[in-house]
């Protein structure tokens, strides 16, 4: 007994010390993040959200192109890969055969795993000629009368190809969460449904969706989270120009491409490697809330499954 | 109506007949043969394993969604093979409620839990709805309890309250059968003394067939029961006789042995 509560205390205090460690290094992060991007907060201010010059002879900095850019890459990929994906979970857990079920699961790890220098590479060698050969012809011919759809250079570079290659990036989590979520509804709840007579579709929209939802959200926020920091494969292809696009083919720069881009000679003078990293704030504060939320509601539904008593009472 | 002998046999709802029921290549439920008259409660008792879930489970096809599962034999309500080609299988269910072990309502409110077979069947009228989700809850004495929290989540409800509205969920669309799944196996002695009082109220309305793993609540409500073993049935006969003297002597031995 005394020797069992002495373990315990034992594990627990290794426990908090890693946890302790981790919530440190956040911190250190963080400290180290204001302490750098201090003097450029205290000269630009607020107006750095919103100023478009990026200038850095004329020590003009202002993210407005990047915040522009990063948000455009991401809403456009969860604009494809929501539906697309929930389409995928939705099939893989209730339509696709048992057998072939356990095959496409391990694909969609595969591509969940793959890294994402080899999408950017593989985005440039077919999105982007595919893009440049037929899709933007075709759209300068049919709507170019349409700002938003407007080619402006038909180089297939630009907002559109980063979008898609991130599609496919975060397409795999959202998948994969989906098929989670939907295979934790209880089969017996399911089957009071169909007991009423409800067919496939009517126990998908009724009753596993509403009970899954709150996974799936989940879901969809982590995909949100890792495309806001895609870094490496939309530097490959989004055409590193610090412009506010005006079209869905227009280039563009977002801020972890800048980033990476231009970090290691930013050096050159203080106050342009201070807006640098004031840069990699933002970019941590944004995806820090939206993970924060992530986890959030995913933990909500973890723990829910265990907490709710839907079968009380015996 | 008539029979395939052309026997009038008017007050039959359920004819089973040479009923075979395969989990892959395992005969799990053996040459079947049995009937359930309107308007009455039979129970299906036996020991856990023998099969009496999936036998329930061909009476309405629900078995039709679980894998590498094969069924011969017949299955007539109202005198039409439920297994033939070109029977609704929607339409069918809208006729046979059913009421499962555990209460599994949905992850809506208690109004919609009701309304949902409705729902589903295309009923759009809401006052019908409205009228139809009251009545059924009161059939289910669960009305006074719930009628100021219609509309709060099911999962907030206590188990015994689940399960009736479960209950009122499977009358919701006007079946003629409903059959029930041990619906008091995790219910405690009150909820489960409401529940067989309805069951015995139900039979006006609907041909009941219950599975129970307990005796003397299966002598309660019973107008007849069957006992199986090991996925044959040993013995179908009215309560009376079968819980008092019993033919066979492996249904006198479990009965027995339960009380
Ligand atoms: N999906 C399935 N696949 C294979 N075998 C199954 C399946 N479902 C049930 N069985 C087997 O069929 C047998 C009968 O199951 P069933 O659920 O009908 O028994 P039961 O009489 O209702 O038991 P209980 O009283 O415990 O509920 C069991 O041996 C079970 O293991
Ligand atoms: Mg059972």
């Amino acid at each position: 007994m005394f020797n069992l509560k002495y373990k315990d205390d034992f594990y627990k205090l290794i426990l908090s010390v890693f946890i302790f460690g981790i919530i440190l290094i956040f911190l250190t992060v963080v400290a180290v993040m204001l302490y750098y991007s201090y003097p450029a907060i205290i000269r630009y201010g607020l107006p750095f959200l919103w100023t478009k010059e990026w200038n850095p002879p004329k020590e003009i900095f202002g993210a407005a192109t990047f915040i522009a850019g990063t948000f455009m890459v991401t809403f456009l990929a969860l604009i494809f890969a929501v539906p697309l994906s929930l389409g995928i979970g939705i099939f893989l857990e209730e339509y696709c055969p048992a057998f072939l079920r356990g095959f496409f699961t391990i694909i969609i790890e595969i591509l969940a795993g793959i890294p994402s220098v080899v999408f950017g590479v593989w985005g440039v060698l077919t999105i982007v000629p595919w893009l440049r050969d037929s899709i933007e012809p075709f759209f300068e011919k049919h709507f170019s009368y349409i700002p938003f759809l407007k080619v402006e250079e038909n180089i297939g570079y630009g907002i559109l190809a980063a979008s898609f290659v991130v599609t496919f990036m975060i397409l795999p989590i959202i998948a994969s969460i989906t098929k989670d979520s939907l295979a934790s509804v209880p089969k017996i709840i399911k089957d009071g449904a169909f007991a009423t007579g409800a067919t496939k579709l009517d126990v998908i929209r009724d009753v596993s969706l509403p009970h899954a939802y709150k996974g799936i959200y989940g879901g969809i926020v982590l995909g949100f989270g890792r495309a806001v920091g895609e870094t490496i494969a939309v530097v490959l292809l989004i055409g590193n120009q610090a412009v506010i696009p005006k079209s869905l083919f227009g280039v563009g720069y977002t801020i972890s491409a800048v980033l990476a881009n231009t970090f290691t000679f930013a050096v050159i003078s203080h106050i342009y490697a201070s807006s640098e990293v004031e840069l990699a704030l933002i970019l941590l504060l944004v995806s820090l809330i939206i993970n924060l939320l992530g986890r959030n509601v995913l933990k909500r539904v973890i723990g829910g499954k265990f907490s709710r008593s839907q079968f009380g009472g015996g | 109506m008539a029979d395939n002998n052309g026997t009038i046999k008017n007050d039959i709802k359920i004819e089973v007949k040479n009923l075979n029921f395969y989990y892959g290549n395992y005969n799990l439920l053996k040459n079947i043969n049995l009937f359930f008259k309107k308007n009455s409660v039979c129970t299906i008792i036996g020991p856990s394993g023998c099969g009496k879930s999936t036998f329930l489970r061909t009476l309405n096809r629900m078995n039709d969604y679980t894998e590498d599962t094969k069924l011969t034999g017949e299955v007539l309500i109202d005198g039409k093979n439920i297994y033939n080609r070109s029977v609704d299988v929607v339409e069918l269910r809208r006729n046979i409620g059913m009421v499962f072990q555990t209460p599994n309502p949905f992850p809506k409110s208690i109004f919609d839990n009701v309304a949902f077979g409705l729902k589903i069947h295309g009923i759009k009228n809401k006052e019908f709805i409205a009228e139809r989700v009251e009545k059924c809850l009161k059939y289910a004495a669960l009305f006074d309890e719930v009628k100021d929290t219609l509309y709060k989540p099911a999962f907030s409800l206590s188990g015994g309250q689940q399960q009736r509205l479960c209950i009122a969920r499977a009358i919701a669309t006007n079946p003629s059968v409903l059959l029930m799944d041990e619906p008091t196996a995790y219910l405690d002695p009150m909820s489960t003394g409401i529940i067989l009082d309805l069951i015995t109220s139900f039979k006006k309305y609907y041909t009941v067939v219950v599975v129970s793993h307990n005796i003397q609540q299966a002598a309660r409500v019973a107008d007849y029961s069957g006992f199986f073993l090991s996925g044959e049935l040993i013995e179908f006969d009215n309560a009376g006789d079968f819980f008092t003297r019993p033919k066979d002597k492996r249904t006198e031995n479990y009965i027995t042995s339960r009380f």
